[in-house]
């Protein structure tokens, strides 16, 4: 397993290799690395680097960086728009959209939308993207092909991830302060109702074939499985620590979920509910993305600024993952780090003989 | 947390860019008033296995590790709650 911090990929040293079952490659990429979306015709993957306001595009197949182009601050999600070749992603420390082609990175517009865009979800029949306003719990519409505004849905707080449904034109935005989800009509962008989830809901997938929507109720580690066609919730499915990003292949059998605490990708069957395994990939992983021809699934881990490409990820492979962390039970290993306030350093000595508990934390 | 007999140390990893300001930026819209240490190179996170974020780490009066994991509500209440319980 390829762990620590990597350089960019304009200076950075090549793919490690991946030793965990089915791990092909961890590719590094850039800082914070979050949504990530695949381009089976081109043979593509592009990503999001939040912490680089950039947009990195990969080789699919490959594994290695082809282009990198600037966006706004702290890009987020990414849609790529097949009827223009063009990417979107959403820029929430700049309020605004960035339009890039997708085949040079060169940059097409930046449109202003709502405060703290931290999600997106894409109707390219009606050619229209969805903006989640986290800050301003609102949905901002834009026409993909004008690059305008086209008006605005009212959301709750904490808006982000959207999803649509092409046949109903139901559109569905995961609202994580408020634990729930918006329902909307993709078509008038007039409210239809509101589904109450668990705690942080994070992302929202829609699953035509199996007639589900995924809810990641991130700060209940469980995913909500919510039926498409009476938007009742059917069973919330548990998975590990955080759940932050999903995606489903096109039958609709398996859905894979990337555990951000955990440094896991649970691999959930649709039908059953029931989680068949897990997959080690790479440090706080956020996002992943299918590549429909062979089959490889590509999670990005913010933690490690890296992409895991994982081949045939529906087969169980390797030993069962432990239950218990290896340190439980253990001395807890010394720490001298700095102090946040004065900088001063701590150590466990300050600590001795009191109870107490570490959260490891970060700002994203 | 403090009212129950337990310290609270927050951690911050893997913050990619600044960690000291966004550590901070964050500390003060959620209002923390807990201790703050940065581990910039997110070398104490890998020495004890940490892959995720949030995790938290319990520990006991003997210095010993006794949960990982436990970011929800549940689960960290019902883990403290057991080891409060030892006095």
């Amino acid at each position: 397993m390829h762990m620590e911090q990597r350089q960019t990929p304009a200076q950075g040293p090549a793919c490690a290799i991946g030793h965990s079952p089915g791990v092909r490659v961890h590719c590094p990429v850039g800082k914070g690395p979050e949504a990530v979306v695949s381009d089976p015709d081109r043979r593509r993957v592009f990503v999001a680097c939040s912490r680089d306001n950039a947009v990195t595009a990969l080789d699919l197949d490959r594994a290695v960086p082809v282009w990198r182009a600037g966006v706004g601050r702290e890009p987020i999600p990414i849609v790529l728009d097949k009827p223009t070749e063009r990417l979107f992603t959403a820029d929430a420390r700049s309020d605004t959209v960035s339009v890039l082609d997708a085949g040079t990175g060169d940059r097409v517009a930046q449109i202003p939308v709502g405060a703290y865009p931290a999600g997106l979800g894409h109707d390219p029949g009606r050619r229209r993207l969805f903006v989640g306003n986290t800050a301003g719990g609102t949905i901002t519409v834009v026409d993909t092909d004008r690059l305008t505004v086209q008006g605005t849905v009212p959301a709750e707080p904490g808006a982000g991830s959207i999803a649509v449904v092409p046949g109903s034109g139901r559109g569905y935005c995961a609202n994580f302060l408020a634990g729930s989800v918006t329902v909307f009509d993709a078509d008038t962008l007039q409210p239809l109702g509101r589904i109450a989830v668990r705690e942080g809901p994070c992302k929202v997938v829609a699953d035509p074939a199996a007639r589900h929507l995924y809810v990641a109720n991130s700060l209940h580690g469980t995913i909500s499985r919510v039926s498409l066609d009476s938007d009742a919730v059917l069973d919330e499915v548990p998975v590990e620590r955080a759940p932050v990003g999903m995606c489903v292949d096109a039958a609709g059998r398996r859905l894979y979920v990337c555990n951000r605490g955990a440094g896991t990708v649970s691999v959930l069957d649709t039908g059953s509910g029931r989680e068949s395994h897990r997959i080690v990939v790479g440090n706080a992983p956020g996002d992943c993305a299918l590549d429909p021809v062979t089959g490889t699934l590509v999670v990005s881990n913010a933690g490690s600024g890296t992409l895991t490409f994982v081949d045939r990820p529906w087969l169980p492979a390797g030993p069962a993952p432990r239950t218990e962390h290896p340190l439980v039970g253990q001395p807890l290993p010394d720490f001298e780090l700095p102090d946040l306030r004065g900088g001063r350093i701590r150590t466990t000595r300050e600590w001795a003989e009191k109870r107490y508990v570490i959260n490891f934390f970060a700002s994203w | 947390m403090a009212r129950s007999g337990l310290d609270v140390i927050m951690i911050n990893v893997w913050e990619n860019a600044a960690p000291q300001v966004e550590a901070a930026d964050f500390a003060a819209v959620w209002d923390i008033g807990a201790t703050v240490l940065l581990d910039t190179t997110g070398g104490y996170a890998a020495r004890l296995g940490i892959r995720g974020v949030p995790t938290n780490v319990l520990v006991d009066d003997h210095g010993i590790v006794r949960m990982v994991g436990g970011t929800t509500p549940a689960e960290l209440d019902a883990a403290v709650r057991n080891l409060l319980a030892e006095d």
